[in-house]
C-alpha cells in the first residue's frame, strides 16, 4: 500500500474565522502531525480556486488523503467528494469537518479555548483520514418490469403510469374482474361523477385531448401492449432481491375462454343456479355464471365453481354459440421475473356484525354504506331505487350512523377518514333524486377536511338532511311493525331521541383488504398497528417501503378517497420508475462486513437488522455465520452494536478509526473544564450540533463531537474506552426513538447506555457521567443546553477518580 | 362430587331463605357440594366500592384468600357477590402491580392473595360442571307450559371484559337453562337493562320507575313469571311490585322466582320445603301451572 | 355555569386527580359521543343524571359541581355505558372514583354512611338478627359461620376507609 500522505485544507471563511481561531497556531500545529504533507489555507474550499487547489494536489499525487475544514459541511462535503472522485481518488478517503459551526461560532467568546479545540478536531480528522480505506461501487441488475398487486383504481392508475413510461407491467387482481371497491362505490366525491374512471394511457392522448378522463372500458386500458392483466389470480410466493424478484402466481380457472366469449348473455339466461350476489351486497341474486356489471374488464363471464354443477348441468355449454365455455379448465401457475413490486391491495368495510348492538347480522334493514352505494347505482340491484331489503318497499326514512367500529378502541381506534364524506355524498344523492326522503345522520364529529369537502356538508344541510350529534347506543326493532328504532342522545340538546327508520345505514370502519397479512408475510413487509401496510416514512416517503424495490399505493396504507388515491398511485409509479429506469442499482459498498472467524451461531444480528440484510449460512465446519447482503445493507451499524463477539465492522466506520478519533479529540483540552465526548449520530444528532453553531449558541469548548453513522453502532466497551482515553463524561446524541433514520438504532443505543451505566457503577465510576440525548436538527438549543448541563454536572462530581491511578 | 366454598354474602342469609334453601337443595341433588367457610365477610359490592374502591378490592381479595387457603373454588348465588369477587380476582390476576398493592393491605390481616382459584356464579357451575344434558336427565317435573322471562340483572354480564360470563349483548346461558327445565323462554324489550335495584335507598322513585319498566315489558310479553339470579333484582321486582302498586296504582301480579327455585321445583323438590311463602307476590299461579 | 366565570370553583387539575385514582384512569379518553347517555337507563328517566355530562364537567375541572351534586349518586352501576363506550372509558368505575373523592371531601349520602358503619361493626352490610338465626334453623338452613370482622377492620384501617366515619363526625 502507498504511503499515506494527508493534505489539510483550512477554510477561514473569508477571514471570519480567523477573528476567533488563531490560524497560525493551527497551521503550526498541523504541520507537526505525522503524515501531513500539505497545508493550504483559503477563504473556501468547496468551490472555485479553493476546490481547484485540492484537485491539483490530488492530481499531482502530492496527497492521497484529503482533510477539509469547511463551513456548511453537509453542503460542501458533497461537492468536494464528487470533485475528488472525478480526479481519480476514492471518495471515501476524504474527511470534511466544520470548524465554523462546531467550534468557532459556539465558542467565540473563548477564542483561545476554541483554537485548542480546533487543534483536537483537526488531529481527529487527520488520524481518521490516515486509517480510511477506499470503498468500491457495486452494481446490481434491475429488470425493467413491474408487478402491480391489486386491480382497483390505485393499481390501474399506477399500471397506466408505468406502462406509459415504457416498463412491462403485470397487474394481478384476485377477483375475477377489475375495478375493486371503486367499481362498487358507483360515484365518488368531490365530483359526484363515476367512480370507475381513470386517467387514460398516453397512447390515447394522441387521439383525444390530454385533459380527458375516461371510463376504464373506453380508456384503452386493457389494450395497452406492455400490460399483462391477470384477474382471478393471487400471489403465491415472492423470492429474490430488489431488481430481480421471482414471483409465483396462481391463476384460478375462469371456465370461459376470454378469446372466444362474445358476451351474448345466453349462458347466464339459461343457468339454473342462483345465489345471493356478494358484489351487490346480496341485494339481488346472480347466476353461477355471471359478470358483475356491464363493461367491466375483462368483458367475459366467469363461473363460480363453489356453486356450479359443472357436467351435471352443462346447460351453458350447450347454448354457447362460440364454444367459449370450458368446464375442464384448471388452475394455472404463472412465474414472472420483475424488478419492482407495487402493492395496491386497498381496503374494505369492517364487518359490522361484530358490533352486536347494531344488529347488522340479524336485522335485514340495517345495511352498510357499500350496500347503499349499490342501491344508488343505476346499474345496481335496485336500479337506483332505495329500498328496505326486508320487503323491498321504498325506504322513506333513513338514519345513517357514522363511526361504526371506527374511532372505537374496542375494534379500530383510528378515524377511517372518508366515511363522513361517503355518507354526505349518499345522503345528498338520495335527497336530490327523492326529495321526500327523510334522512338523519348521527355523527360524533363531521370531518370534511379536503378541498371542496365542506361544501358537501353545506349542501347537505341546505337540502334538509338532519344531523344529530350523538352515537347511538343501539338499534331496536319494533316486534309488531318491524320498523327500526335508533336509540341516540342528541348531545347538543341533551335530549334522547328514538329515531324511527325504514332503513339504517352504517358507516363501517375501513380496514385493510382481506389477505393483507398473508401478502405482507410473502413480501416481508411490515404492517402498522392498524394492520395496514407500513410505509417507509409517512411524511416524506409515503409510497416507499423499507424494502428497496417494493412500493405501496392507495388504500393499502390507509383508507383514502379518490383524489388521494390518485396522488398515491402516481407517486408510487414515479418511485418505481426511478428505481427501474437505469436497469441497475449502483451502490457504494458502505456496508457491514463479517469476520467469519469470530462469528458463530448466535443469530442476534439477523433479527436486529432493520433491513433484513443479514442471513445465516452454514460454513464447512457446520456452524452458522452471518452473511450480509451488500444490496440490502444500509450501513447503519446496528448489527455492529448488537454482535456480542465483535465480529462485525462497518467498512466506513471501523473500530480503529473511531478509537483514533476519540483519542485525538481527548488529547488536547485547553479549557479548565472536564473533557466531554459527544458521540453523535450522523443524522439528527450531528445536525443538531450544526444548528447550535449556526444559531451561534454558546456551549463550553470542552465538549468534543464525534460522528458515527447511527448511535445504534455503539458497543458498551466503546463507551468505557472513551473514559479510558481521557473523557470525564460521555454524551450519546441520537434521533428521537420513533424518528431514528435507521428505524431502531436510537432505541438500541438507549439500551446500551443503560447497560454501560450499570457497568460504570460496577467499576466505581458515577453513572451520571454518561447520558443519552435525543433531538432533531432544529433543536440546536437542546444540544447546547445538554452540553452545558453535563459540563456543570461533571464539575460538581470532580475529576474521575479511577482515571488518576491508571 | 364437585365441591365449592359457598359465598353467601349479606342479603341472602339474612333476608332470602327461599333463595338459599332452593339453591342448597338443588345443587346437592345435582352433586355439587357446598362448603361453608368461617370468617367470610361482605363481598364489597357497588355501595362499598362507591366509598373506597381500593378497600373494596382488598375485601374481595380477602374473601378469595379464604377459599385459596381451603383449596376450593368459590361459588356465589348473589350476582352482586359474583361481580365483586370475580372482578377482583381477574384484575389482581392480570395486574402484578395492583396485586402487590392489595397484598400490602392484606398483609395487615395476615393474608396474601395468590390468584390460584376461580370465582363462579352457580349458573356457570350448573352449565359447566353438571351440563345441560345431565341436568335434563335429572328434571323430574318439567316446567312444561311455563313462560319464563329471564332477567339476568347487570352484574352477571357486565363488565364483560372482566366477568366473561356470557356475551353481554346476546347472552344464552340463562335461557338455555330455563329451557332445559322444560319451560319456555320469553323475550321482552330491554331485557338486559337494569332493574334499578342499586338506587333503592338513595332514590326510591327512580328505582321504582326502572323496576316498573321490567314489569310492563314482561307482562306485555305474556310471561308467567320473571326469573332472577340476584337478591337485589329479586327485591326490586318482588317487593318493588308492592311499591309500584302504591305509587302508580298498578297491579301486575307478576311472580318473581329465583332460577334456583325453578330448578328445585323441576328437580322434584317439594315446594313446601322451599319457603316460597316469603315471596311478596304469591307464586301459586306458577305452582298451579306446573303441578 | 359559565366556564371561567367563577374561577374559584374551576379546578383544571381535577381531571388529572381523577385520572390518577383507581377507577378514574380512562376518563380523559372521552370524546363526548353520548353512547353512554343513550345507554343509561337512569338518564332516560331523569334529567338529574347524564354520564356524559358528569364526565364533561369533570374534564373541564368543575369539581365542586361534580362532587357536591346529586348526579354521581344516581348511577345505578349497571355498566351498560361502560360496555358500549367506543373509547373504552370505564364510566361506571369513573363514577366510583368520583364518589370516592366526594366521600373523602365530606359529601356523604345517608345510605352510604349506614353501609359503612354496618360494614365496620358486623362485617356485613345487612345485619343478621337473632330472629333470623332462629328462623334459619327452623327452615333447616345451616347455622351461619362467624364473619371475619376483625380482619376486615384491619383492611379498612389500612385503606383509610375508617376515616370516612371521622369525616362524618366532622360534618355533623
Amino acid at each position: 500500500m502507498d504511503e499515506v500522505k494527508v493534505g489539510v485544507f483550512l477554510s477561514d471563511c473569508g477571514n471570519q474565522l480567523s477573528k476567533i481561531l488563531d490560524f497560525n497556531a493551527l497551521t503550526a500545529y498541523v504541520k507537526n502531525v505525522s503524515g501531513v504533507v500539505l497545508i493550504e489555507r483559503n477563504s473556501e474550499f468547496w468551490r472555485g480556486d479553493g476546490l481547484q487547489t485540492i484537485v491539483d494536489a490530488v492530481k499531482g499525487r502530492k496527497i492521497n488523503r484529503v482533510v477539509v475544514a469547511e463551513s456548511l459541511p453537509k453542503l460542501s462535503e458533497v461537492n468536494i467528494v464528487q470533485t475528488v472522485e472525478k480526479t481519480g481518488l476514492n471518495p471515501y478517503l476524504v474527511e470534511v469537518i466544520d470548524l465554523k459551526d462546531h467550534c468557532a461560532w459556539p465558542h467565540r467568546e473563548t477564542p483561545q479555548e476554541a483554537t485548542e479545540k480546533a487543534k483536537a478536531m483537526l488531529l481527529a480528522a487527520i488520524e481518521r483520514a490516515k486509517l480510511l480505506e477506499p470503498i468500491e461501487k457495486l452494481e446490481f441488475p434491475v429488470l425493467k418490469s413491474a408487478l402491480v398487486i391489486g386491480g382497483g383504481i390505485a393499481g390501474m392508475q399506477t399500471a397506466v403510469d408505468l406502462t406509459d413510461l415504457g416498463f412491462e407491467v403485470n397487474l394481478v387482481e384476485k377477483a375475477p374482474f377489475l375495478g375493486g371497491l371503486a367499481a362498487r362505490a358507483g360515484r365518488f366525491f368531490p365530483t359526484d361523477d363515476c367512480a370507475i374512471c381513470i386517467q387514460p394511457p398516453a397512447s390515447d392522448v394522441k387521439t383525444i385531448t390530454h385533459t380527458s378522463r375516461k371510463c376504464v372500458y373506453r380508456s384503452g386500458f386493457s389494450e395497452i401492449p406492455n400490460l399483462n392483466i391477470l384477474t382471478n389470480s393471487k400471489i403465491v410466493s415472492v423470492e429474490g432481491v430488489p431488481g430481480n424478484y421471482k414471483v409465483t402466481i396462481e391463476k384460478k380457472p375462469r371456465y370461459v375462454n376470454e378469446l372466444k366469449c362474445v358476451r351474448c348473455d345466453l349462458c347466464t339466461t339459461i343457468c339454473p343456479v342462483e345465489v345471493p350476489d356478494e358484489y351487490n351486497a346480496k341485494l339481488k341474486n346472480r347466476k353461477a355464471i355471471y359478470m358483475n356489471i356491464p363493461n367491466v374488464h375483462p368483458p367475459v363471464y366467469v363461473i363460480d365453481d363453489s356453486v356450479c354443477k359443472f357436467n351435471d348441468c352443462a346447460k351453458c355449454v350447450d347454448v354457447c354459440p362460440t364454444d367459449a365455455i370450458e368446464l375442464n379448465q384448471k388452475s394455472e401457475q404463472i412465474n414472472l421475473n420483475v424488478g419492482s413490486i407495487i402493492v395496491a391491495t386497498g381496503f374494505q368495510e369492517y364487518d359490522s356484525s361484530i358490533i352486536k348492538e347494531y344488529h347488522y347480522d340479524d336485522y335485514p334493514n340495517v345495511i352498510t354504506n357499500l350496500a347503499l352505494a349499490r342501491m344508488i347505482d343505476g346499474f345496481g340491484p335496485t336500479g337506483g331505487v332505495i329500498i328496505r331489503p326486508s320487503d323491498r318497499k321504498t325506504a322513506k326514512k333513513i338514519v345513517m350512523i357514522q363511526c361504526v367500529g371506527s374511532r372505537d378502541r374496542r375494534y379500530n381506534p383510528y378515524c377511517s377518514s372518508i366515511c363522513c364524506m361517503i355518507s354526505l355524498k349518499h345522503a345528498s344523492l338520495i335527497k336530490s333524486a327523492y326529495p321526500d326522503t327523510d334522512i338523519t345522520i348521527c355523527y360524533i364529529d363531521i370531518r370534511t377536511t379536503g378541498r371542496e369537502h365542506e361544501h358537501y356538508y353545506e349542501r347537505a344541510r341546505e337540502m334538509g338532511i338532519k344531523f344529530v350529534k350523538g352515537r347511538p347506543t343501539e338499534i331496536l326493532r319494533d316486534p309488531e311493525t318491524g320498523r327500526l328504532i335508533v336509540d341516540v342522545e342528541d348531545a347538543l340538546l341533551k335530549k334522547f331521541l328514538e329515531l324511527d327508520a325504514d332503513l339504517v345505514v352504517l358507516a363501517p370502519a375501513m380496514v385493510p383488504a382481506e389477505g393483507t397479512k398473508e401478502l405482507a408475510e410473502i413480501l416481508g413487509l411490515e404492517l402498522d398497528e392498524d394492520r395496514f401496510f407500513k410505509e417507509y416514512n409517512s411524511k416524506l416517503r409515503p409510497t416507499e417501503t423499507k424494502l428497496r424495490g417494493i412500493y405501496l399505493c392507495g388504500g393499502a396504507t390507509f383508507p383514502k378517497d379518490a383524489p388521494t388515491t390518485s396522488l398515491h398511485a402516481h407517486s408510487a409509479a414515479v418511485k418505481a420508475a426511478k428505481f427501474l429506469s437505469t436497469g441497475k442499482i449502483v451502490k457504494d459498498q458502505r456496508t457491514a462486513i463479517v469476520n467469519e472467524e469470530y462469528c458463530g451461531d448466535c443469530e442476534f444480528c439477523p433479527v436486529t437488522c432493520p433491513y433484513g440484510a443479514i442471513s445465516l449460512v452454514s460454513t464447512t465446519e457446520e456452524h452458522l455465520v452471518a452473511r450480509i447482503s451488500d444490496l440490502l445493507c444500509e450501513g447503519c451499524g446496528v448489527c455492529v452494536g448488537t454482535c456480542p463477539l465483535n465480529a462485525i465492522e462497518l467498512r466506513h466506520s471501523r473500530p480503529n478509526q473511531m478509537l483514533a478519533q476519540m483519542k485525538a479529540l481527548m488529547s488536547i483540552n485547553g479549557t479548565s473544564k472536564p473533557l466531554v465526548l459527544a458521540i453523535c449520530c450522523s443524522e439528527c444528532g450531528h445536525t443538531a450540533v450544526d444548528s447550535a453553531g449556526m444559531a451561534r449558541m454558546q456551549y463550553p469548548a470542552n465538549v468534543r463531537v464525534m460522528k458515527v453513522p447511527c448511535t445504534g453502532i455503539l458497543q458498551v466497551h466503546q463507551v468505557l474506552e472513551a473514559f479510558k482515553v481521557g473523557a470525564q463524561g460521555v454524551m450519546v446524541v441520537g434521533c428521537k426513538s420513533d424518528g431514528c433514520h435507521y428505524e431502531v438504532g436510537s432505541q438500541k443505543a438507549e439500551k446500551k447506555v443503560e447497560l454501560a451505566k450499570m457497568l460504570l457503577k460496577e467499576y466505581g465510576i458515577e453513572p451520571e457521567r454518561l447520558e443519552m440525548f435525543k433531538m432533531v436538527f432544529i433543536e440546536g438549543n437542546k444540544f447546547a443546553e445538554a452540553a452545558q448541563m453535563i459540563t456543570e454536572r461533571l464539575e460538581k462530581l470532580g475529576p474521575l477518580q479511577l482515571m488518576r491511578g491508571s | 362430587m364437585t365441591s365449592y366454598a359457598i359465598f353467601l354474602g349479606c342479603t341472602i342469609p339474612a333476608r332470602q331463605p327461599n333463595y338459599e334453601l332452593s339453591a342448597r337443595k338443588a345443587l346437592a341433588k345435582l352433586g355439587i357440594e357446598l362448603i361453608d367457610l368461617a370468617n367470610m365477610t361482605c363481598c364489597a359490592p357497588p355501595p362499598i366500592q362507591s366509598i373506597n374502591l381500593e378497600a373494596s378490592l382488598a375485601i374481595a381479595a380477602y374473601n378469595i384468600c379464604l377459599a385459596e387457603e381451603a383449596d376450593l373454588n368459590l361459588i356465589t348465588l348473589c350476582t352482586g357477590c359474583f361481580e365483586s369477587l370475580s372482578i377482583a380476582n381477574t384484575m389482581l390476576k392480570a395486574d402484578k402491580q395492583l396485586k402487590a398493592k392489595i397484598n400490602r393491605i392484606l398483609s395487615q390481616a395476615g393474608k396474601e392473595f395468590l390468584g390460584s382459584k376461580e370465582v363462579k356464579h352457580y349458573l356457570q357451575v350448573v352449565t359447566d360442571d353438571v351440563g345441560l344434558e345431565r341436568l335434563k336427565q335429572n328434571v323430574s317435573k318439567p316446567l312444561t307450559n311455563l313462560k319464563v322471562a329471564a332477567f339476568y340483572g347487570c352484574h352477571a354480564l357486565r363488565p364483560s371484559e372482566l366477568l366473561k360470563f356470557d356475551d353481554p349483548e346476546r347472552p344464552q346461558i340463562f335461557e338455555s337453562l330455563i329451557e332445559t327445565l322444560g319451560a319456555k323462554n320469553v323475550e321482552y324489550r330491554n331485557k338486559l337493562k337494569c332493574c334499578g335495584g342499586l338506587l333503592r335507598g338513595y332514590s326510591d322513585d327512580l328505582a321504582l320507575n326502572m323496576a316498573r319498566e321490567k314489569l310492563v315489558n314482561t307482562t306485555k310479553a305474556g310471561a308467567d313469571c320473571i326469573a332472577t339470579l340476584c337478591p337485589f333484582c329479586f327485591v326490586a321486582l318482588d317487593i318493588g311490585q308492592m311499591q309500584v302498586k302504591l305509587k302508580f296504582n298498578e297491579i301486575y301480579d307478576m311472580p318473581v322466582l329465583h332460577y334456583s327455585e325453578l330448578l328445585a321445583l323441576a328437580l322434584g323438590i317439594d315446594p313446601e320445603e322451599l319457603a316460597l311463602k316469603t315471596h311478596k307476590i304469591k307464586v301459586d299461579k306458577v305452582l298451579n301451572k306446573i303441578i | 355555569m359559565e366556564y371561567g366565570k367563577e374561577e374559584k370553583t374551576t379546578n383544571l387539575a381535577f381531571s388529572k386527580v381523577v385520572t390518577s385514582r383507581l377507577g378514574g384512569e380512562t376518563i380523559s379518553l372521552c370524546y363526548q359521543c353520548g353512547t353512554c347517555a343513550s345507554s343509561c337507563p337512569v338518564a332516560k328517566i331523569t334529567e338529574r343524571f347524564n354520564p356524559r355530562e358528569v364526565i364533561k364537567l369533570s374534564l373541564l375541572g368543575e369539581k365542586n359541581e361534580v362532587i357536591s351534586g346529586d348526579a354521581i349518586w344516581l348511577c345505578c352501576s349497571c355498566y351498560n355505558c361502560q360496555e358500549r363506550c367506543p373509547q373504552k372509558v370505564e364510566i361506571a368505575d369513573v363514577i366510583y372514583a368520583l364518589r370516592n373523592i366526594a366521600l373523602e371531601e365530606g359529601y356523604i349520602p345517608n345510605i352510604y354512611s349506614e353501609f359503612a358503619s354496618a360494614l365496620l361493626n358486623d362485617g356485613r352490610i345487612v345485619k343478621v338478627s337473632k330472629f333470623v338465626e332462629n328462623k334459619r334453623s327452623v327452615l333447616g338452613l345451616p347455622p351461619l359461620q362467624p364473619t371475619g370482622v376483625d380482619a376486615l377492620r384491619k383492611i379498612l384501617s389500612a385503606t383509610g376507609f375508617d376515616k370516612l366515619q371521622q369525616k362524618e363526625e366532622e360534618s355533623e
